[in-house]
């Protein structure tokens, strides 16, 4: 399929002057997250709501700086897109006053899969596209830009006490198969077969994870009840 | 192709010159006259070759680019041609346009084509003002409904234009063929100067209703998509031209897809895009030389089909 409105050489042209224009937003989101990161490793009182204002600001600001003042140039449906970075940002803020978070990284399946998710948007995606000719500036960076920031809240949600709920993941889902499919089939970017398979494996663990606890769940209240 | 007789096709080429130069290889001929054709609707002749812009000029802000866009656009002013189309569909297209039309020379001949492509007449309104700051020009010289949007409201405000000289023609367009039953119901009923529909040397359905029709109501025909997006000509040159491609002065294969279109009676002019200055000597060389009868446009479409 050829009807996309630019090229990938155009696309990364774009994130060399957005990189310049945000110029050290990039290293304040580094910091952000790995806060984030560190926070669900050794958790805090208050933690859980930092992490959460951390993907609440992640997303505010793809949904604005990116999106709506940067990739708007070149795609006319970059309006739409900021809207829902947007409204994820704004679910994540409002989790964060419904007061029920907490990060906490477990030694289970679901834990070292959410800390490999961070890590890998952390250190292993801006890699593989540096070796695939897509290094800075002309690259999507963590925190500031949709793939890296997708891949880290799929992350991040895997260490979410309890489980998310499907409406707190469903956009990073929309954007990881449309985003990542453009990105991979049309643009032909390599790295973004990460954002693929995010948008894949990450929701099914993440209803798996969901699943598992509200089962405990019952299986507790259960016993409780026999007793 | 049906219904096309030699005097329909020799009365179609009322602009092109007698005189053709000897190909140089791998360019085609570079002198002699360029193919015109007329707009039905005032007779008015345009260069059958125009530059579209889809893809190729959406650069954004990237000055390497946009030089390079530029240069684009110059190559097309020299070899003579004219029509440039646009929409805001396009994201950076109309500022690079604006761009490049502020840079280069030899520009007087422009004949702009852009869209209107959002709901709503006060949107629709705000829109082709923004397109026309985009360009930095007076007024277009076509604006056309894109894929129909809203294509009964925008009508209305072509129409009131093009009364008060703010827009000369007007039209319609579309990419897709599932559109074709409205396009055509449009060119049926509305007093339209231009419609543009892709057609090419593979997909030939307009040949059937939208290109009789055309020519029927005296609308003028913009081709889009000759080249399949590059899908076309990306599969033909795999394959040598054939030997009589000389007989129609073809020396490569983009003038070889862009001759069968611009052959056509109906065909008013063909908008292929490209980001290189090399394609766009290819692409205006298709205006030059002896074009396609009849019988060769079958014979070329029968060989494309094959290749």
């Amino acid at each position: 399929m050829r009807s996309f409105p630019f090229t990938a050489d155009v696309y990364f042209s774009l994130f060399e002057t957005y990189n310049s224009a945000i110029w050290p937003a990039q290293l304040v989101a580094y910091g952000l997250g790995i806060l984030a990161l560190v926070l669900a490793l050794r958790p805090r009182a208050a933690g859980g709501r930092i992490a959460l204002a951390v993907l609440s600001i992640f997303w505010l600001w793809n949904g604005i700086a990116y999106h709506l003042l940067h990739f708007l140039q070149i795609n006319f449906a970059a309006p739409a897109f900021a809207a829902l970075f947007v409204l994820q940002g704004v679910l994540f803020a409002g989790y964060v006053v419904g007061g029920r978070s907490i990060f906490r990284f477990r030694t289970d399946v679901f834990g070292w899969s959410g800390l490999l998710f961070c890590l890998f948007a952390l250190a292993a995606y801006p890699l593989l596209g540096w070796l695939a000719g897509h290094g800075w500036p002309r690259a999507g960076v963590f925190g500031v830009a949709p793939t890296p920031t997708t891949i880290f809240t799929f992350g991040m949600l895997l260490m979410l006490e309890g489980g998310a709920p499907l409406y707190l993941f469903a956009i990073p889902v929309l954007w990881s198969l449309a985003g990542g499919s453009a990105a991979v089939f049309i643009l032909r970017i390599p790295e973004d077969v990460s954002l693929l398979v995010a948008g894949v494996v990450g929701p099914c663990m993440l209803v798996w994870k969901f699943a598992k606890n509200r089962s405990e769940l019952r299986n507790t209240s259960h016993l409780k009840n026999t007793r | 192709m049906k219904n096309l007789t030699r005097r329909a096709f020799v009365g179609s080429m009322t602009g092109f010159g007698a005189t053709t130069a000897l190909p140089a290889f791998g360019q085609g001929p570079t002198s002699g006259a360029i193919l015109k054709k007329a707009i039905p609707s005032t007779g008015e002749q345009i260069p059958a070759i125009g530059l579209g812009t889809w893809i190729t000029f959406n650069v954004g802000n990237d000055e390497r680019l946009r030089a390079a866009r530029a240069q684009v656009m110059q190559t097309f002013f020299d070899r003579g041609g004219s029509l440039i189309d646009s929409s805001p569909m396009y994201g950076s297209s109309e500022a690079v346009i604006g761009y490049g039309l502020a840079r280069i020379k030899n520009k007087a001949t422009l004949f702009s084509a852009g869209k209107v492509w959002i709901v709503l007449k006060t949107l629709g309104v705000n829109q082709m003002e923004a397109s026309r700051n985009y360009w930095g020009i007076e007024r277009f010289d076509l604006m056309q409904v894109h894929n129909l949007l809203d294509w009964s409201t925008h009508v209305e405000t072509l129409k009131e234009m093009k009364a008060q000289g703010r827009v000369r023609y007007i039209g319609i367009t579309t990419s897709q063929g599932w559109r074709h039953g409205g396009l055509e119901q449009i060119m049926r009923t509305q007093p339209i100067d231009f419609v543009a529909f892709s057609y090419n040397v593979i997909d030939r359905e307009v040949e059937e209703r939208l290109l009789p029709l055309a020519a029927e109501r005296g609308i003028a025909v913009i081709v889009n998509r000759p080249f399949q997006e590059g899908v076309l000509i990306e599969r033909m040159m795999h394959h040598p031209l054939p030997p009589w491609a000389g007989e129609i002065d073809c020396a490569n294969w983009a003038q070889f897809l862009l001759k069968f279109i611009v052959s056509h009676p109906a065909v008013t002019c063909v908008i292929p895009a490209t980001r290189r200055v090399d394609h766009m000597e290819e692409n205006m060389g298709a205006m030059r030389g002896r074009l396609p009868d009849a019988k060769m446009r079958r014979r070329m479409a029968r060989y494309a089909e094959n290749v």
